[in-house]
């Protein structure tokens, strides 16, 4: 699979913790990629730097190629690299609508004066978003009154509304009821999948990872100490107990 | 009580029609100073100098057109030329070289170099336009004056107070409220103020919007010393004396809320010209002492909420 971003030593320390000591991780052209690991390892430090919000002390970033290490995010956004957050982003005030709008008038670059933000063509695309997450019927909720799910959801439809080739995002089941889960990760796969958006996701629910992330790096002391298809990466008895904090003995037979 | 109107009740209404008219003036500072403390998250001490300058400018502008022989609206119509040409030179001016530079520092570091930016301003007037009063209020006069009945009374007062200051007051804030509410622009001003990390993420480009609002709010303040100047004398100091007055507005109000400036610079308006009328020793201390019983009841001020801020 031909790589669209690879990060290539990448390090970075806060204090005495090294959140980033040495990484090196490809992800393909369309390929969906988690990273697992204890709490504190570094795996969110990983997305800010993809993103721009943090400038890595050393290594590159190669997106395309090109080294995008240390970029503003709004540049980085701009090259089709999109993110969601651990807690969702969206503008409560507002409409799910409107901050599909919203962000759609930010991929534009449109800054026009007076010109009002919802205008047709917008209108329509947003909603064409919404119904491929199934969020048509929540247009005119204001994001303060989703309930948890649709509010990630929500949330991961703004991301795509920029158009990335590549999302990447800080636990997108965190918080959601177990019920949920599934449901969610679903939605979110297919509506990517169709799209040819290659995805990387922060995990805790190795049932999520193993249904649906096509390759898991397991992210530990800042360090990528295993990486492979899922299915291996999580039989593994060291990654069970020491990353997982599954002993052999209690987990399934 | 009817004995005391029948003596006072001219006075009294003299009182509230000269309030009404500070009270927009007020408003047009404070709100200006409010919504860049919004959205930047500066507190601005030179936008007391951009009042100053805006009213000196006016003046300046409208002797040397002689806008006292020109039409009334026209006269009006160099004043706000003269407020929007200060606005649009200084105002990216000080954001491009100054403020952008500070954005991540802390706020007495930020308090401190727009400090320094209002003393530099306030030595910058004295040299332009020296330290005599000036006054030129060829605008005020084209107006006229109109009297107000009052009982069997009337009340003359001129025009430009008891309608154009407060009609362009009433102008702005609709304006204001419409243009953050309804336009793509405004959304994203109110995005970058709900949630600068969220609005960065999805690529709004906050500079651009500093640089608006820094401006428009620049406008403003100019706007309001532009307006202020026909109706008295521009002494030096006054642009001092107008950001201590626009911060009890502001901190009254809430900060960052535009509607709660209006509603503030009413009370504070009316308050003042009140005490000047019946208690004149009390007129400075009028506009604290309403700040002060307002936050005793409601810390975040009338408007304000508490702020919750996500990592």
């Amino acid at each position: 699979m031909k790589p669209i971003l690879q990060a290539q030593g990448l390090r970075l320390a806060f204090g005495g913790v090294k959140a980033a000591d040495g990484i090196d991780l490809d992800v393909g052209e369309g390929e969906f990629l988690a990273i697992i690991g204890p709490n504190g390892a570094g795996k969110t430090t990983f997305i800010n730097m993809c993103t721009g919000w943090l400038k890595p002390q050393a290594g590159r970033i190669l997106w395309r190629g090109q080294d995008i290490a240390g970029l503003p995010p709004r540049r980085i956004t701009a090259k089709g690299i999109a993110r969601s957050f651990q807690l969702p982003q969206l503008f409560t005030e507002h409409t799910v609508l409107r901050n599909l709008a919203l962000a759609i008038a930010a991929r534009e670059g449109a800054f026009s004066l007076l010109r009002p933000l919802l205008r047709p063509g917008w209108t329509e695309e947003a909603m064409e978003i919404m119904r491929g997450f199934g969020l048509e019927f929540l247009a005119d909720t204001r994001a303060d009154a989703l309930n948890e799910g649709s509010r990630k959801l929500a949330d991961i439809a703004m991301a795509v509304a920029l158009k990335p080739r590549l999302l990447l995002m800080d636990e997108p089941t965190s918080g959601v009821a177990a019920s949920e889960k599934l449901g969610i990760v679903e939605t979110l796969a297919r509506v990517l999948r169709e799209t040819g958006v290659s995805a990387v996701f922060v995990e805790h629910d190795m049932e999520v990872v193993s249904r649906f992330a096509d390759r898991v790096a397991v992210w530990s002391q800042g360090r990528i100490v295993a990486n492979g298809p899922p299915q291996a990466v999580l039989a593994d008895p060291d990654v069970r107990r020491e990353v997982i904090g599954i002993e052999d003995a209690h987990a399934a037979p | 009580m009817g004995a005391w109107f029948a003596d006072n009740g001219l006075l009294l209404g003299l009182a509230l029609l000269d309030g009404l008219a500070s009270a927009a003036l007020i408003f047009l500072v404070a709100v200006g100073l409010n919504l860049v403390f919004g959205v930047l998250r500066v507190l601005n001490i030179a936008h007391g100098s951009l009042f100053a300058i805006g009213a000196y400018t006016a003046a300046g502008l409208g002797a040397a057109l002689g806008s006292g022989a020109l039409p009334a609206w026209a006269a009006l119509g160099v004043l706000i030329l003269a407020a929007a040409l200060v606005g649009a030179v200084l105002g990216p001016l000080i954001e491009r070289l100054l403020l952008r530079r500070i954005y991540a520092e802390e706020n007495v570091l930020q308090l401190l170099v727009t400090f320094a930016l209002f003393m530099m301003l306030e030595d910058v007037q004295k040299l332009v336009w020296g330290v005599q009063p000036v006054h030129h209020d060829a605008a005020m006069r084209l107006f006229g004056t109109f009297d107000v009945p009052f009982g069997s009374d009337f009340i003359p007062f001129t025009a430009y107070q008891l309608f154009v200051l407060p009609g362009i007051a009433v102008l702005v804030l609709v304006g204001l409220v419409w243009f953050l509410r309804s336009t793509l622009s405004g959304r994203m001003i109110v995005a970058v103020t709900t949630d600068r990390e969220a609005a960065t993420a999805i690529g709004i480009n906050a500079d651009r919007v500093y640089l608006l609002t820094f401006t428009a709010g620049a406008v403003l303040a100019a706007l309001g010393g532009a307006l202020a100047s026909p109706t008295a004398a521009i002494v030096p100091g006054v642009g001092a004396s107008t950001i201590v007055l626009s911060f009890a507005v502001v901190a009254t109000a809430g900060l960052g809320r535009i509607e709660g400036a209006a509603l503030t610079a009413l009370m504070i308006g009316l308050g003042r010209s009140v005490a000047v009328y019946f208690f004149p020793e009390a007129e400075v201390l009028i506009p604290y002492l309403i700040m002060v019983a307002v936050l005793l009841v409601k810390p975040q001020g009338l408007f304000g909420t508490l702020e919750t801020r996500r990592i």
